[in-house]
């Protein structure tokens, strides 16, 4: 079966969370990461970035500073998966440590144009 | 790998903040956190790099020069001064030595958190956040308090460190000679924090002491820390630590000396624990750590608890109480005597001894009493102490523990 690609967006809500984390707790987000990636090794096609909080808008009407001050949650990066279905896309994704932040809520767009 | 953000971090404070100058602590701590961070999403997307400590140390310094120049900005437009930047400016190569260097400033950091300005319960904090790399919650978690307390006793070790009149280079001799006991008393804080609590999981307190043995084997190689007072602590706690897992049972409870399976003991800690004892004997000073060594020696290496000098450990807790009177001592060697030569020679050690307010109102007195007493044939004496002492628990484990103990069949 074809695979197809899957945009997902992290995003969380700004300036929200709960204090940074500390070292330790790093480490053991780091080493879950590790954990999450080596199982999904053939589904993520791109780990992707995080996002700088600062932006710019860009309309007809010219350009404008972000961040985007009306939205309640902001992209705060991305990655690209590749899956056979939704369902398998939503699998991989409900198992990344990314998740489990606090007010995290993560966004899967399938790619319209990219079949594998 | 083991903790190793929470080393790294303890590392890049210490070496940035002696170029930043202290007065910039929060900034270097800003700035080492930052670069965590961007270590966290670097690494996952492209791998380990090959020199790990090099690239956080380059993302580090890059964040610093960051903030220090967006402060610098601000001064000037509040119409400050240019703001001391210290010696971080422009490209700053890797430290040659890196390796060396670093531990140079993780004792130099450690003597300035025992600067004789900043508040005693501040320096255990601070320790804590910097050194060891824990953040508010952690360490609130970790001493039984909350975060509010953590964040004013570091606010007040900060503000102090903020005025700037702690000097950016190395102290002199002198003065770290004299701050020497200070250091010592903030490790055996630390190392007590862990060992004696009956409240954490095992795994937090074993996490504490060796943070404490780790700086204490730190201060070892220092000049002025290489001192027989440093090697009597590190044998202390290296015995101490032998025990720490044999001191609870598979459910959490705690286990009588007698109880304890010695053959769990850390044949590692113990063989440190002598090592360290050796070298502290070489000297003419002979401090509490070394009487406190001594009787945790005693009971290391003797062979079963029957067979224990109890003669010698009744005579250190004697040198103890020369050393640092304290009522503890005596009631610790009344215990002592009384394994020794009976409980009525043990109840007349205590004899005539009066408890200030806070052994009153404590466990231990109590139950040492109930104990001596019960052994004795006081058995109304007794009763009426073993109540008190089990009212006073201040844990479940400890009360199971007391109850166990207070109400077997006399030996």
């Amino acid at each position: 079966m074809s695979k197809r690609k899957y945009l997902v967006l992290a995003r969380h809500q700004p300036a929200g969370s709960q204090g940074r984390p500390s070292p330790e707790q790093m480490q053991q987000m780091f080493a879950a990461y590790k954990t999450w990636m080596e199982k999904f090794k053939d589904d993520i096609l791109d780990m992707g970035d995080k996002l700088k909080s600062d932006g710019r808008l860009v309309s007809a009407s010219g350009v404008a500073d972000g961040p985007f001050v009306e939205a309640k949650e902001v992209v705060g990066g991305y990655m690209i998966v590749s899956a056979e279905s939704y369902d398998r896309a939503v699998e991989v994704v409900r198992a990344c440590p990314a998740v489990d932040a606090p007010g995290a809520l993560l966004e899967i767009r399938e790619m319209a144009g990219a079949k594998m | 790998m083991e903790h190793y953000f929470r080393r790294e971090y303890g590392r890049l404070v210490a070496v940035l903040v002696r170029r930043a100058g202290l007065s910039h602590l929060e900034a270097v701590e800003d700035a080492v956190q930052g670069a965590l961070l961007s270590a966290l999403t670097a690494w996952l997307a492209d791998g380990i790099p090959h020199d790990p400590s090099a690239w956080l140390y380059r993302v580090a310094h890059n964040h610093l020069l960051g903030v220090l120049r967006k402060d610098q900005r601000h001064q000037r437009i509040l119409g400050g001064g240019a703001g001391d930047q210290g010696a971080v400016d422009g490209e700053d190569p890797l430290p040659a030595a890196f390796a060396g260097e670093v531990r140079d400033e993780l004792l130099r950091m450690l003597f300035v958190c025992c600067d004789e300005n900043i508040p005693h319960e501040s320096r255990l904090v601070l320790a804590l956040k910097t050194l060891c790399g824990f953040n508010i919650g952690e360490i609130a978690f970790r001493l039984f308090t909350t975060e509010a307390t953590i964040y004013k006793r570091l606010a007040r070790a900060r503000e102090w460190l903020r005025q700037g009149e702690v000097d950016t280079q190395t102290p002199s001799l002198e003065t770290l000679r004299s701050r020497l006991s200070g250091v010592h008393a903030v490790i055996y804080l630390l190392f007590n924090e862990g060992y004696l609590s009956t409240r954490a999981e095992h795994a937090i307190r074993a996490e504490l002491c060796d943070e404490a043995i780790r700086l204490g084997t730190l201060l070892a190689t220092h000049p002025v820390g290489a001192a027989p007072p440093t090697f009597a602590l590190l044998a202390l706690m290296h015995l101490h630590a032998a025990r720490l897992a044999s001191r609870q049972d598979a459910a959490g409870g705690l286990l009588l000396l007698e109880e304890q399976d010695r053959s769990l003991w850390d044949a590692e800690h113990l063989h440190q624990g002598a090592t360290w004892l050796a070298r502290a004997a070489q000297g003419d000073v002979f401090t509490r750590f070394h009487a406190e060594a001594g009787i945790a020696a005693e009971h290391c290496f003797a062979p079963s608890f029957a067979d224990t000098r109890w003669n010698e450990i009744a005579e250190l807790h004697a040198v103890l109480e020369r050393i640092d009177p304290s009522p503890i001592h005596t009631l610790n060697r009344s215990v002592a005597v009384a394994e020794a030569r009976g409980p009525q020679a043990g109840l007349a050690v205590l004899d005539g001894v009066v408890p200030p307010a806070w052994l009153d109102g404590h466990y231990l007195w109590d139950a040492v009493l109930a104990d001596l007493h019960h052994r004795a044939g006081h058995a109304t004496t007794a009763e009426r102490h073993r109540d008190r002492a089990l009212a006073a628990a201040p844990s479940t484990a400890v009360r199971q523990l007391l109850h166990r103990r207070l109400t077997k069949p006399t030996r």
